[in-house]
């Protein structure tokens, strides 16, 4: 069914009241933004948040409506190259999540408070620095430590 | 839900009639305290009646310069507004609007409230 649009596309405004902590936009200051592990080593980008009910009832592919207030329940990194570009998003089973609990400042990038070792999202250059960089000679040290 | 599922879907009122997209979601960080930070609460949607997307959030910021990239940014967006979440309906199942001929869009209810969007 093919939807009418309003005349004007000029909605009257009331001013926004005053909230008490601090508002945060998703596309201007969460995503794609670094993410720092405690020590300032990056571990990803943010590619995505993950909502959830307050009361935790909805699982996590169902839609909430407003009937229930939502919260950030963690960050999400993962393959987004493909969906970004086609559309669609890719199955949860491939995001990894990062709680929202360990994040501890949210500026012009966003820090964590655990370690990127302790993290599933770096398997990968975990797994590069033991199987590929680990067999170059030489790739198991920093060369200015050398 | 994630907020791909929001971002970019069109916003319809009870009756039906279009009155623009999902640029942004806002969040207010006033929840149940957390380990170091209170939970982010989904506060509203940012709905621009023009565009699909926002860029650098010209129209939600006091920033003026630089000319003329700002002005024309804000023109762009004029009448953007803001949609407290509790005033959301419904919201789009994930595989909805996949397919061709899919209307997948964000409902408000009855006598919903817009805001200025400004940060």
């Amino acid at each position: 069914m093919r939807r009418r649009r309003t005349g004007s596309r000029d909605v009257p405004r009331g001013p926004e009241p005053r909230q008490p902590g601090r508002v945060l936009d998703a596309r201007l200051h969460l995503l794609d933004r670094q993410v720092l592990d405690v020590d300032g080593m990056p571990v990803c980008t943010l590619d995505d948040l993950e909502l959830e009910a307050v009361d935790g009832r909805s699982a996590p592919d169902e839609p909430i409506d407003g009937s229930v207030p939502v919260v950030v329940a963690a960050l999400l990194t993962g393959p987004v190259l493909g969906t970004r570009v086609f559309g669609g998003r890719p199955p949860a089973s491939r995001w990894h999540r990062l709680s929202w609990a360990h994040v501890v400042d949210i500026g012009t990038a966003v820090r964590l408070s655990v370690r990127s070792d302790d993290l599933d999202a770096t398997w990968l250059e975990r797994w590069t620095h033991d199987h590929i960089i680990g067999r170059i000679p030489g790739g198991h040290h920093d060369p200015e430590s050398s | 839900m994630i907020a791909s599922d929001l971002l970019d879907v069109p916003v319809h009122d009870d009756a039906g009639a279009q009155l623009g997209w999902v640029v942004d979601l806002r969040f207010v960080l006033d929840g149940a305290p957390d380990a170091y930070l209170a939970r982010a609460r989904l506060h509203g949607l940012v709905v621009s009646p023009r565009t699909r997307t926002s860029f650098m959030g010209f129209e939600r910021s006091s920033v003026r310069h630089p000319w003329p990239v700002a002005p024309i940014l804000r023109w762009w967006h004029r009448g953007a507004f803001l949609v407290h979440w509790p005033d959301v309906a419904r919201v789009p199942h994930p595989d909805e609007g996949a397919g061709p001929g899919d209307d997948a869009a964000v409902v408000l209810r009855a006598g919903y409230t817009a805001y200025e969007p400004g940060l």
